[in-house]
């Protein structure tokens, strides 16, 4: 995220009765690029919202497209133990196999060499 | 031994060993028995999460044969403690014993398991042994999802009417009888609750564990497990499922118990 | 097959847009060669965007077979994961299977937002309609499958996907780059599982070679025939680069030195590298067995289609009341 996480507060009351709220917006930069959250601004509707999300993040070019959302349609999710939970999972990972000296031992054993280096 | 167990009076190490083992044999059981779901759970989608649900249970048996392996220093290891043991050898809980079923009784296994499980985490979490009371601190925040995720499942199932609701109520009908057995005494656990690592006997815990299941079992309108029956056989005389558990875990392993896998 | 014309796009037309072929106003033919043109020059296209149907269903198709590949190569593992000797190979094992459910499900939604539904791809592949590669159409029988498995099947197929990271159509792309890392990790794994016992007991290095004498020939044939670059479809649309000899010697010249390394043998007298043209000559697979064993007559298809239809029916209920009730919140 390129900001602070999402504040509790309600949405602002325009002149006119509606209200205005926070969107996310989205953006990909190059075609095939995934989305990346690039910040947020206040509308009062959809409309608006994908207007003001195109000054902010596309009226220079740099954007391919954006996405738009209420701040509130988006479900928030930083639980520390969910997401980072205490116990080993280096199994699950490339650093929980280190495997250089059984690779020496099995050369050694049957009297190969390491194969070399490809260049891809 | 290991430089902490030495500050253990060994009445003590005794009961702990056998704590320690009870518990470890649990997890272990269950985490094995509900890794059996990868693969072929209802959802791809939680097909994923029983089977996160699942490694996290095996995590904290491996855990947990680690530090019941420096306690009693046998020179035996996690692994060897975890599989080299007959059937009669494990000392996990009867409801552990029945197998995975369908999803109602595996979420309901997991429902009445995780719940007693809390409780009797939460007894150990400032225990006065340092290696358990840190270990039962990490393991109990990952327990908080497992809380959450089959919570949620048990709550789904109780309240949709027809199949769902009837398949549960008939799962409870045949694990509720042994759900009490994971919180049934264990030997000396008296001596334990003195030396200040569980903070509550086991007559407690079960208490507080009704207690705590009580009004969701209202609110869903399901009845509530019984006391546990014949306590003190409550961690032997295991199923045939079990044994062809065992079977099954054993299977590669009983090939050569010396070799490195 | 699916008709084409009943797959309708996921998200609504546009009326302008950066890509002319999305335009409404314009003929089938102009948006055709717009297409064509935007994605033989290397260009990317999202869920949303027009596609002309043949390129709709060369996409489906690929991404549908990867999919169910995911799915029906989940069983033979499977057997072995409640076998599994230590804690942490258990660990590893079940985290590696549940990897391939997730790339299931990762590429599923993928097809899905193709036009095809979830429940449409299960019928067609549980019918034998659509297919699955054919390495997950045969039985394993020791430990040490499951070590040759996770290390060189999934090898011979992170050489494909890697292949497939830049394809033209980008949520496959992407979905592909997250596989290739999750894959690399399997095959580390595998590779541990092999060298651990070509490290230990006579008993444990015979039952590596065993199973790596029964999985070469399958595994030969795994990319698939030699096929002409300038009439491959697939490669027109960009949807892969690569064509099956490309992805066939990329294996072997990573994977055979490192077999060789362990003292293993492989069961082809004619596999040798040409230093000179730095191709791996090799005996030509059996061309008819691959045949036969996609066509679900393979030693374990009719079996293991047969288990996942019975798992199917018995897990309904369970999909049936999520799709009911709305959700209890957690």
């Amino acid at each position: 995220m390129t900001d602070s996480p999402p504040l509790d507060r309600p949405a602002t009351p325009t002149p006119d009765g509606h209200t205005l709220e926070p969107w996310e917006v989205f953006r990909q930069e190059k075609e095939g690029d995934p989305m990346r959250h690039g910040g947020s601004v206040m509308a009062p509707d959809p409309e608006l919202a994908v207007h003001y999300a195109r000054e902010l993040f596309g009226r220079r070019q740099e954007s391919v497209r954006l996405w738009i959302v209420r701040r509130s349609d988006i479900h928030d999710l930083d639980d520390v133990d969910l997401l980072q939970p205490p116990l080993d999972r280096s199994f699950k990972k490339p650093g929980g196999y280190v495997m250089r000296d059984k690779l020496a031992a099995a050369r050694e054993r049957s009297g190969t060499k390491k194969p070399k280096a490809r260049s891809r | 031994m290991t430089a902490t167990a030495q500050d253990l009076l060994p009445a003590t190490r005794n009961a702990l060993s056998l704590l320690l083992l009870a518990m470890a044999d649990d997890e272990f059981v269950i985490g094995f028995s509900d890794s059996e779901w990868t693969g072929i759970a209802p959802l791809l989608e939680e097909d994923v999460a029983m089977s996160s649900l699942a490694q996290d249970e095996l995590g904290h048996a491996q855990a947990l044969y680690r530090l019941l392996a420096e306690l009693v220093d046998d020179g035996r290891n996690a692994d060897a403690i975890a599989f080299d043991r007959p059937p009669e050898g494990y000392y996990h809980a009867r409801l552990l014993d029945h197998p995975r079923g369908d999803w109602a009784d595996t979420i309901a296994r997991r429902f009445l398991y995780d719940t007693a499980d809390s409780v009797r985490l939460e007894a150990l979490a400032e225990g006065s042994w340092p290696p358990l009371a840190d270990l039962v601190g990490k393991i109990r925040r990952e327990e908080r999802y497992h809380l959450l995720h089959v919570g949620a499942w048990f709550e789904r199932l109780a309240a949709a009417d027809g199949e769902p609701r009837r398949r549960l109520l008939d799962a409870l009908g045949r694990l509720a009888p042994d759900a009490a057995t994971v919180l049934a005494p264990l030997p000396d656990e008296l001596g334990l609750v003195l030396a200040g690592i569980a903070d509550a006997t086991s007559d407690e815990l079960e208490a507080r564990w009704e207690a705590r299941i009580r009004p969701t079992f209202e609110r869903l309108d399901l009845p509530m497990p019984p006391p546990a029956r014949d306590p003190g056989r409550s961690r032997t005389d295991h199923s045939d499922a079990f044994r062809w558990l065992h079977g099954e875990f054993t299977a590669v392993r009983r090939l050569d118990r010396e070799a490195t896998w | 097959m699916t008709d084409p014309i009943a797959l309708d796009p996921v998200l609504s037309p546009t009326e302008r847009s950066r890509l002319p072929f999305n335009e409404e106003g314009r003929s089938h033919d102009q948006r055709f060669d717009l297409f064509e043109a935007h994605v033989t020059g290397g260009g990317k296209v999202e869920a949303g965007d027009w596609m002309p149907d043949e390129y709709r269903t060369s996409v489906l198709r690929f991404v549908e077979m990867h999919a169910n590949s995911e799915l029906m190569g989940v069983l033979p593992e499977r057997e072995w994961l409640m076998r599994a000797p230590t804690l942490r190979r258990k660990l590893a094992l079940t985290a590696k299977v549940q990897d391939e459910v997730g790339h299931a499900q990762l590429l599923y939604r993928v097809a899905e937002d193709l036009g095809k539904p979830r429940e449409a791809m299960f019928d067609d592949l549980l019918a034998g309609k659509t297919k699955f590669h054919n390495v997950f159409h045969y039985p394993t029988r020791s430990w040490a499958d499951v070590g040759v498995i996770a290390w060189l099947v999934d090898a011979a197929a992170i050489v494909a996907q890697q292949a497939l990271r830049d394809s033209s159509y980008a949520p496959y792309a992407r979905t592909m780059r997250k596989i290739c890392w999750e894959e690399s990790v399997h095959i580390m794994h595998g590779r541990d599982v092999v060298v651990t016992m070509v490290n230990g007991t006579a008993e444990q290095r015979a039952m590596i070679q065993e199973a790596l004498d029964r999985w070469w020939g399958p595994l030969m044939q795994m990319h698939g025939p030699r096929s002409d670059r300038a009439k491959d479809r697939d490669i027109h649309w960009r949807i892969k680069a690569k064509t099956s000899e490309e992805l066939r010697q990329e294996f072997l010249s990573i994977y055979v030195p490192r077999v060789w390394e362990l003292g293993l043998s492989l069961p082809d007298p004619e596999l040798r590298l040409d230093e000179a043209t730095g191709e791996w000559g090799y005996t030509e697979p059996d061309w008819n067995e691959l045949r036969t064993v996609v066509t679900n007559h393979g030693p374990k298809s009719e079996e293991r289609l047969e288990f996942r239809r019975l798992n199917r029916e018995q897990t309904k209920w369970v999909r049936d009341t999520l799709l009911a009730a709305p959700g209890v919140a957690a």
